[in-house]
């Protein structure tokens, strides 16, 4: 798409999603499902980095997420410590532990990686379930805050409404949505695209295979540890439940779904796959058949998902409005 | 503790020849045609849920349900071959797509048909109590333990004296020069699917019994044996059952250590710590450049 196209679509999502409090003021239900779908949102832009950009597949994210979480709500629960610095250390521990994982699992094969990811999120889930002191074991931890209000002068910006607390979680999917573009558009981005396409050659090439494919790990358990905070914060109670296995499969099924490797992938998948079914009032379990079905047909026929899709019908429109210019 | 000891030994084993059966099956797929199947714990469970069906439905013979099962399941597995597998043979992320696809059908088809509750099925084997010492197990137990015996057995005559066994080998080696002594490759795949799933419907029918045939029943049992192809090392076939025994035996042991939430989190730190120090596994070949 030309340049011009991307930004005024950038500008249109930005304002009417700044807006969708005002939109749909009168349907908190909209706006809760808008929520959880940019809580989502944000761990599958860290796993379209690690996934869609570096090629790695991690089965265990939403474990890095429930790590974030569990830091930013005993900081902001026990300790009082406010909603950015609790925040930013959940990120922070996340990435910790993805450090952790990441230095001696990332030279294994891919595979052997795949399964090192899904024991390591099998293994802080048991943590969560059972380290009862910290965690809260299998209940959880109940009664999360909520972040402050912030005052300007006469100017209240609350947080605890719905409407406040969505345009909270839309200011920080816009900024984390905003790091994976300067990332992906920087030199180190189109070395990690090298990484993915061809690691030989990439290494060949004189890019440290290694430290990107580490430093995107490392970046992507970060922000999903933001992700899990957020979700955390919303639903005011983190469990043992909301980083299951099953999690991290849907996060993955959200990208893959959206599309991995585009920019706007991570996001419209997990609008798709938590928002639309909600809407369309469909029963819990028919929905997960149909996206069995989806991904069946998606691994056949359409492996890059709905932008995928979107791409090639985009080319074809366009190669056709060539061609009748080439031969009036 | 002794008793305690030879009590986890023998559960250890049960349960370590149940990851055996699923073990062999994924070690069959990915050695033969190099598709990991990570929807081989559903298979799994739906050869519980066969059984049952076989088992109060229509025979009321619990050796025969085991059968039906089997056969069930190997029809399954051509479908899915044929129809899905087939097509994602290089393609190692779309094959765990197809599989997580796979999964949310089967599990929630189940759900659907079936209920969410568990299912409780009691043949004979799981009513009698054999005495060891002071401690009884169910005949169960020793089914179990017996039946994959055997069925390794088998499988072992299977892949080493019949020409179809020795067909599969041959593709699991060297596809191409498989092709050039006439040997039909996609009928060795698909024979490798039905073989494989069949061997997973056989660890359901004999796992269902014991405790409950339930949606999720699979999942634990699927991450296990994957855990027990890679400690034993990818594709290879005594990797899996050393495997596979090992870690029921470590799983088994555990609780004798540290209290049972946390034995998932010993296997799979097992797990970690053998792919850090020998990432090709036990029986597994190193090959340059790939670790």
């Amino acid at each position: 798409m030309k340049p011009i196209y991307s930004l005024i679509a950038a500008i249109v999502v930005l304002v009417v999603g700044a807006l969708a409090p005002v939109l749909f003021g009168g349907q908190p239900y909209v706006l809760y499902v808008l929520t959880l779908a940019l809580c989502y949102a944000i761990p599958a832009i860290g796993m379209n980095l690690l996934y869609g950009y570096t090629g790695l597949v991690s089965l265990g994210h939403m474990g890095f997420a429930g790590v974030g979480a569990y830091t930013t709500a005993v900081l902001m629960k026990d300790y009082g410590v406010p909603f950015v610095p609790s925040l930013l250390a959940g990120a922070v521990a996340a990435g910790g532990i993805g450090l952790l994982v990441g230095i001696p699992c990332l030279r294994l094969r891919s595979h052997f990686f795949i399964v090192v990811t899904l024991a390591v999120g099998m293994i802080l889930y048991t943590l969560f379930n059972n380290l009862d002191g910290l965690t809260g074991g299998a209940e959880g931890l109940p009664g999360i805050p909520r972040p402050q209000n912030i005052e300007i002068g006469s100017l209240v910006i609350e947080f605890r409404s719905l409407g406040g607390f969505y345009m909270l979680t839309f200011v920080i999917t816009a900024l984390i949505f905003g790091l994976q573009y300067l990332l992906v558009r920087s030199d180190f981005g189109r070395s990690l695209s090298s990484v993915r396409q061809d690691e030989a050659l990439a290494a060949a090439r004189g890019v440290d295979v290694f430290a990107h494919k580490l430093f995107a790990f490392v970046l992507s358990a970060a922000i999903a540890g933001v992700g899990g905070a957020m979700k955390v914060l919303f639903l005011r109670a983190a469990a043992p439940l909301s980083f299951e296995l099953q999690e991290s499969i849907n996060l993955m099924m959200m990208l893959i779904l959206g599309g991995a490797g585009f920019l706007v992938g991570p996001i419209i998948g997990a609008i798709t796959f938590v928002a639309l079914p909600e809407f369309l009032r469909v029963a819990n379990q028919l929905r997960l058949i149909f996206f069995g079905f989806v991904l069946l047909a998606l691994a056949r026929f359409a492996p890059r998902g709905i932008c995928g899709l979107v791409e090639a019908a985009y080319r074809k429109l366009s190669n056709r409005e060539k061609a009748v210019v080439a031969h009036p | 503790m002794a008793t305690a000891i030879l009590e986890q030994l023998i559960n250890g084993a049960m349960m370590g020849s149940i990851y055996v059966l699923m073990a062999l099956g994924m070690v069959l797929i990915y050695g033969v045609m190099h598709v990991l199947n990570f929807a081989h714990g559903v298979l799994f469970m739906v050869g519980g849920y066969m059984a049952h069906l076989f088992f109060f439905n229509l025979t009321g013979s619990y050796p025969l349900a085991i059968i039906c099962s089997m056969i069930t399941l190997a029809l399954i597995g051509m479908v899915l071959e044929r129809l899905i597998f087939r097509s994602l043979r290089d393609n190692l992320r779309m094959q765990i797509v197809a599989s997580l696809g796979l999964i949310l059908i089967i599990q929630n088809g189940v759900v659907q048909l079936w209920g969410p509750h568990a299912l409780q099925m009691r043949p004979q084997t799981v009513d009698s109590l054999v005495k060891v010492g002071q401690l009884s197990f169910t005949v169960q137990h020793f089914v179990i333990i017996g039946v994959v015996t055997l069925a390794v057995t088998t499988l072992y005559l299977f892949l080493t004296r019949t020409r179809l066994g020795t067909a599969m080998r041959a593709t699991s080696q060297h596809p191409e020069a498989a092709v050039v002594v006439g040997i039909n490759p996609n009928r060795v795949y698909t024979i490798t699917f039905m073989i494989a799933c069949a061997l997973a419907g056989l660890g359901g029918a004999l796992l269902g019994p014991l405790f409950l045939i339930f949606p999720q029943m699979g999942d634990a049992p699927m991450l296990k044996a994957l855990s027990a192809i890679i400690i034993g090392g990818m594709g290879s076939v005594p990797g899996a059952i050393v495997g596979g025994l090992g870690i029921g035996i470590v799983e088994s042991m555990s609780t004798l250590v540290v209290p049972t939430d946390y034995r998932d989190t010993i296997v799979f730190g097992v797990l970690i710590l053998m792919l850090l120090i020998r990432p090709w596994g036990i029986f597994g070949v190193r090959v340059r450049g790939e670790h």
